[in-house]
């Protein structure tokens, strides 16, 4: 009884933490992605909470934050240009003050269809750093996501990708669109 | 073991539940649910889900102009019996002299595309004779034409409009509004090159047969060439005119509204090139609002004499702006979207000092289906319920009639949910493994004309309800008893 209850109370720990550990596969070039969930650091804002995540591995310093935003989106466009990515993705949580550095590309994956975009984000304490805005749709909902560091953008953005398209990921964004 | 006292309470417990999930959900047949308000009479619209209404006085007839949205995924481009042609969802134009018999006179097609992306939402109309260089012998209808247009049309004879002139090339519209006097227009567009969907453009509609642009206007970082954050986009304006020197602009449609107050002298004749110090230049005041809620019609009402304060020595009339929040999530997927008073008197330190909700329980309107919520208010300033009545769209609870004599104190004090019927179109969410649907009223949008007449119309195809107040309601208008 006593260690049913240990486990339980351990496995109730564990899911309430919130705190998980993910192992990306290796990439040739860059070695392994580690995300570790940490707790969302932001006040609360129109949105629910999302789930943010810092990076141990080939991304070493990276963070991640990733979270739905039901109709916040046109339902039959989607997200159409760079100026949604701009306007929709919680680059502004982190910086009022960022720039984009190019235009950005169309991302795909698990169903939901959008763009990314590299930006240079100016820090309160006077550091740049990089990062890239992700807004996927799904009919009137969406997926927004920043991954942002003092890395390489573009590493940490694959990371990122490859992290999103993890199955424990898509299935928490399945869930997280359907309001549950 | 269960014992047969507990069954008992089990099955009790069970019919009452079932009983009361029954009452949840409209049924075909079912009487409208009704307090102070009576139907007078209605138009199905030709089951297209509808948006603006604006009801004009044309000579010895009362005109209903309706704005639709586009068609839905299963009929995209609903056929009008009057063709018998499939015709994208556009303007109804009835005949509603006769409030108990509202004759359909035309249905102007709008552009192809379904819900948001097709149609002709929002119209406005202004006879010639007001404009001061209209032909007097015309009545104009403004009209959006889906995302990318804006058209006038001459609505002289509402059965056949004739087209006028179009400012295209737009990536989105919306609420527009037209000052009727002196032909100046806020219309709500997304020009191309700016950062967000919907921004304004001022131009002179003095003349509609010859346009002239003012200016773009909008928040400082979503003009052309900004980066970082984007400011919450534009919902629609309210002018006050030349004599109010006013305009009040709602941002937002369910999340981090903002009034911003303009002095519209500056914004008309202020350097117009958008730079964030020239879009600054006009404001007066910014509000804004709670994370949670937008701002969807800000609609003023100056100098209100408040009981209340009558006998304090100052502060006894107040300068209110009604904000109503929209709902766009079904089944309360969202913040509850609702009615909000701001105390604008003091114009650079707006603040709200009261809110209007349905309560839930009263209808269990989360479980009904469709949205729950606020949409929009009356826009009609005519002195039949200016500053004492207000009327505001709650999707599945309706029409909502607001005594609002005491903005601090607003006041339910009737209201009107109409029945469905074979033409209420299903509104679904998203559950594991699929979507569950169910089908309730969604009133979208109210307008008032001059007579006191109350006009509802409904997002998922239901048509057009032509109301009236009834009893006690009638007296809070200063109506005479019916």
């Amino acid at each position: 009884m006593r260690r049913a209850a240990t486990i339980m109370a351990a496995v109730l720990a564990l899911g309430a933490s919130g705190v998980g550990a993910y192992q990306l596969a290796p990439s040739p070039a860059d070695g392994p992605a580690h995300w570790r969930e940490i707790a969302w650091p932001y006040p609360r804002d129109g949105w629910p909470a999302g789930r943010a995540f810092r990076c141990d591995g080939a991304c070493e310093g990276a963070r991640l934050y990733v979270r739905a935003k039901l109709g916040f989106c046109n339902c039959d466009r989607g997200v159409a240009d760079d100026d949604e990515v701009d306007r929709v993705t919680d680059l502004d949580l982190i910086s009022p003050r960022f720039t984009p550095v190019a235009a950005g590309e169309t991302v795909s994956f698990g169903g939901l269809d959008g763009r990314a975009r590299q930006y240079d984000l100016d820090l309160a304490d006077g550091a740049r750093h990089a990062a890239t805005g992700i807004a996927l749709s799904r009919r009137c909902d969406l997926l927004v996501a920043v991954v942002q560091g003092a890395g390489e953008a573009h590493v940490m953005q694959r990371a990122a990708l490859e992290f999103l398209k993890t199955q424990e990921m898509k299935r928490w964004v399945t869930a997280a669109l359907d309001g549950r | 073991m269960i014992s047969r006292a507990q069954l008992a309470v089990c099955l009790v417990l069970f019919a009452g539940s079932t009983c009361v999930h029954a009452q949840k959900q409209q049924v075909i047949g079912a009487p409208p649910e009704a307090s102070n308000m009576k139907l007078v009479g209605t138009s199905d619209l030709q089951a297209r889900s509808a948006y603006q209404p604006t009801i004009h006085h044309q000579g010895d007839r009362w005109i209903a102009y309706i704005g639709h949205h586009g068609g839905t995924d299963a009929v995209p481009s609903p056929v009008n019996p009057m063709t018998g042609q499939a015709e994208p969802n556009g303007t109804s134009i009835v005949d509603v002299t006769d409030p108990a018999h509202p004759k359909y006179l035309r249905h102007l097609p709008g552009q192809e595309g379904k819900y948001e992306s097709g149609g002709a939402q929002m119209v406005r109309v202004c006879d010639g004779k007001t404009l001061p260089k209209g032909d007097p012998n015309a009545v104009y209808m403004l009209r959006t034409f889906g995302g990318e247009a804006h058209e006038i049309w001459n609505v002289a004879d509402p059965a056949n409009p004739v087209l006028v002139t179009r400012i295209a090339g737009l990536k989105d519209t919306h609420k527009n509004w037209w000052e009727c006097d002196t032909g100046i227009a806020y219309l709500v567009s997304g020009a191309p090159d700016w950062r967000t969907r919907r921004m304004t453009q001022v131009y002179d509609l003095s003349d509609p047969a010859h346009p002239q642009k003012i200016r773009d206007f909008g928040l400082p970082g979503q003009e052309p060439g900004a980066t970082g954050a984007v400011p919450t986009e534009l919902h629609g304006p309210i002018s006050t005119g030349p004599t109010g020197n006013r305009v009040y602009f709602g941002y937002g449609t369910n999340k981090g509204g903002i009034l911003q107050i303009v002095d519209r002298e500056k914004l008309l004749n202020g350097p117009k090139e958008p730079t964030p110090d020239n879009l600054r230049y006009p404001e007066i005041a910014r509000m804004p609002m709670s994370a949670f809620n937008g701002a969807h019609t800000t609609f003023p009402m100056l100098d209100m004499p408040i009981a209340e304060f009558a006998e304090d020595k100052d502060g006894k009339t107040r300068d209110i702006v009604m904000i109503v929040d929209e709902a766009i999530l079904n089944e309360c997927g969202e913040a509850r979207q609702m009615v909000w008073f701001a105390d604008v008197t003091t114009e650079t330190r707006p603040m709200m000092i009261s809110s209007y909700t349905v309560p839930e329980a009263s209808g269990q309107f989360c479980q009904r289906g469709g949205r729950f919520g606020s949409h929009s208010s009356n826009e009609s300033m005519a002195p039949v319920y200016y500053q004492k009545m207000a009327f505001i769209a709650f999707f599945n609870a309706g029409v909502r009639a607001l005594d609002i004599r005491d903005p601090y104190h607003p006041k339910e004090v009737g209201y009107f949910i109409p029945s469905i019927t074979s033409a209420t179109d299903k509104r679904c969410i998203p559950v594991e493994g699929g979507e569950r649907c169910k089908v309730a009223i969604q009133t979208n949008n109210v307008e008032t004309d001059d007579r006191g007449y109350i006009y509802i119309v409904d997002r998922a195809n239901t048509g057009l309800h032509i109301l009236e107040l009834t009893g006690p309601a009638r007296a809070v208008a200063g109506l005479p008893k019916n």
